[in-house]
């Protein structure tokens, strides 16, 4: 992307058809799998998108690569569409999202190393921007001026204590190489962030830490370009940057729209294909899953008893 | 063998449980860290929304007001993953509940690897051992459902911190109606001469089907299900250690410092015998279902069968030699 301040209508165009493939991988690997948070994956997608779209520095043919730029998923529940982005972005093939919740393959919440891409091990809310943080500064000591680390978090995550001690802390360090994005999507678990525990006004919370803040609506993919474009060459003064977005939890799906119920729950297959539908009509698309889609089916302690009881005692050896 | 599967989860029953304890003790209030539709307590949200404080996405914070809400006289519940109560607030239930002695009772939801395709953050195999090392707290890991609604009874007419275990499982039944827990009483469920099968929680019912496996080889292995933890039944494991001399613990659980911990402690003191524990080694935790994990971490019958022969085995070398 030659100019993130003035994307080309093509440009755009290819950030949506990003943003759709990410729901869609989303969708095919959290039903198989029987599990996953669709809701918070989707208010990402656009961000996403653009991160790995033209604003993050980084090569997946060299993702350790120590000029790159670190991204860091502190909402690391919402990993479904950082895999399905990164494996789009070409840092490991699509084939092993296919392995998502099972043995030996991906993490339900992302494990740093697990594959290329994941810098960050996650899934215990409120602790991916001290993380953060702790990467920015570490650049610093390295003299690494080149890279900046961006950490995105959600706004109920914002409940968490840990997240004001680390803007705190990244605000009195002066690391102006961090930028927290925080995706608004209002709902959190159980109910509406505004219902269960409060958290704006994010932007002034932030300033009023030492920050600087933007807003932008999460969803559009030229407004997000351009207030990244803004923080590039932002005269950041020693101010970390926070990036309020405005999103929409379960963005693209009427039913699960500001709906907490699909926050960890995961489409039976013939939800799934009615989800695949509605996308397509959203964003003007005909596409199928690659796959017939199964649910699997966790018979827990008891399948495994009885299938063990059932068993030849003498190939039971000790 | 046959056992009966309930037909309710064990979060359900702790959700159903809660509301009883509400309707007989009014100081009885329920903490939230916005997960009440995952750990049942929104059973006790929707009969007593003015004793269910929501706390949102803040465990730490939690545990501090329910400290300071168990100061003026409440009996507080408040409610999380086990990975979020015992390692992410730990030092908040150490220092303001656990010290002080505070009528705080626990529920670690989702324990051990219960919370399946959640991964390493949620699941936790660690919570036993944390909050065995407390001072003043009480550790439980319930059999069945009916055994967990005994033992929330119970914790009422027992001042101080309590940790009890809860998940999704639905646990098969060991305990006929009437079944009431005790504080440091364990239950001897099948009679044994050659080796003694000790579990806490739902692992019970694999020590079970181990048994049955084993009596099929001619090996005659008694069973007994220890709910309680922290205090633990120090005579029935030394009896049972006297009788057998050989022990095989299991839980749902690291096997460093947990039950099989407890146990080795009391059996290393009084009565050194032939004794090992299964659960979760220094292994990472994957994500995936119920019945996978199970068979991975080799926590099924035949695998405790396999490894309760071998015991048996090299009891048999150790008189002979």
């Amino acid at each position: 992307m030659t100019d993130l301040k003035h994307l080309a209508p093509e440009e755009v165009r290819a950030l949506a058809a990003t943003a759709f493939d990410v729901r869609r991988l989303c969708l095919e690997f959290v039903t198989n799998a029987g599990w996953g948070h669709i809701g918070g994956s989707f208010s990402e997608a656009e961000l996403l998108a653009c991160l790995y779209g033209g604003v993050l520095r980084v090569d997946p043919q060299a993702p350790d690569d120590p000029l790159r730029d670190r991204f860091v998923l502190s909402k690391a529940h919402a990993s479904p569409a950082l895999y399905a982005t990164l494996a789009l972005a070409g840092f490991f093939p699509v084939e092993r999202l296919a392995t998502y919740c099972r043995l030996g393959g991906l993490d339900g919440h992302t494990q740093r190393g697990q594959c290329p891409g994941i810098e960050y091990s996650g899934g215990s809310l409120g602790t991916g921007l001290s993380y953060a943080a702790g990467v920015a500064h570490g650049l610093r000591l390295a003299d690494n001026f080149a890279s900046r680390v961006y950490c995105l978090i959600g706004d109920g995550e914002c409940n968490e204590g840990q997240i004001w001690e680390a803007a705190m802390s990244a605000a009195h360090y002066r690391l102006d190489n961090l930028i927290a994005v925080v995706d608004c999507n209002k709902v959190m678990a159980k109910g509406k962030v505004s219902d269960l525990m409060a958290v704006e006004p994010l932007a002034e919370k932030f300033r009023a830490f030492g920050w600087t803040a933007l807003e932008c609506d999460g969803h559009d993919l030229a407004e997000i370009c351009a207030t990244f474009h803004q923080a590039k060459y932002l005269e950041m003064r020693g101010r970390p940057l926070a990036v309020i977005a405005h999103t929409v939890k379960g963005r693209g799906l009427p039913e699960a729209e500001f709906n907490y119920h699909w926050h960890t729950h995961a489409p039976s297959p013939e939800q799934a294909e009615k989800f695949l539908a509605d996308l397509n009509r959203t964003y003007g698309r005909a596409e199928k899953f690659s796959r017939p889609l199964i649910a699997p089916i966790d018979g827990g302690l008891e399948a495994v008893i009885t299938a063990d009881l059932a068993c030849n005692p003498r190939h039971l050896r000790p | 063998m046959k056992l009966s599967y309930a037909r309710k989860s064990l979060r359900e029953v702790f959700g159903e449980t809660l509301v009883e304890l509400g309707e007989r003790h009014k100081n009885v209030l329920v903490l939230d860290a916005d997960l009440n539709t995952s750990s049942r307590t929104v059973l006790f949200k929707q009969r007593f929304p003015d004793r269910f404080i929501q706390c949102g996405i803040a465990e730490a914070n939690m545990f501090g007001i329910a400290a300071g809400l168990a100061a003026q006289g409440y009996v507080t519940f408040p409610s999380t993953f086990a990975a979020f109560a015992t390692r992410k607030a730990l030092d908040q239930v150490y220092v303001n509940t656990a010290y002080p002695d505070l009528d705080v009772k626990i529920a670690g939801s989702y324990c051990g690897m219960t919370a399946t395709e959640c991964g390493p953050s949620h699941n936790c195999a660690e919570d036993l051992a944390v909050m065995r090392a407390l001072p003043h707290v009480k550790v439980l890991d319930p059999g069945d459902n009916r055994e967990l609604e005994s033992m929330m009874h119970a914790m009422m007419a027992a001042p101080g911190p309590v940790y009890f275990r809860v998940s999704k499982v639905n646990a098969p039944e060991l305990f006929a109606a009437g079944h009431r827990f005790a504080f440091g009483r364990g239950h001897l469920l099948r009679e044994g001469r050659d080796i003694a099968l000790l579990g806490t929680g739902f692992m019970t019912a694999i020590a079970l089907g181990a048994a049955e496996l084993l009596d099929r080889q001619g090996i005659s292995a008694a069973v007994a299900h220890l709910p309680s933890i922290k205090p633990i039944d120090e005579e029935m494991i030394g009896r049972l250690a006297r009788q057998t001399g050989a022990l095989l613990t299991i839980e749902n659980h690291r096997i460093f410092g947990g039950f099989g911990g407890a146990v080795a402690e009391v059996v290393a003191r009084d009565y050194p015998v032939h004794l090992e524990a299964m659960g979760l080694g220094d292994t990472v935790f994957e994500s995936a279902p119920l019945q996978d994990l199970l068979r991975h971490y080799e926590l099924t019958p035949r695998a405790m069968a396999a490894r309760a022969a071998a015991l048996v085995q090299r009891k048999r070398r150790a008189s002979a030699a």
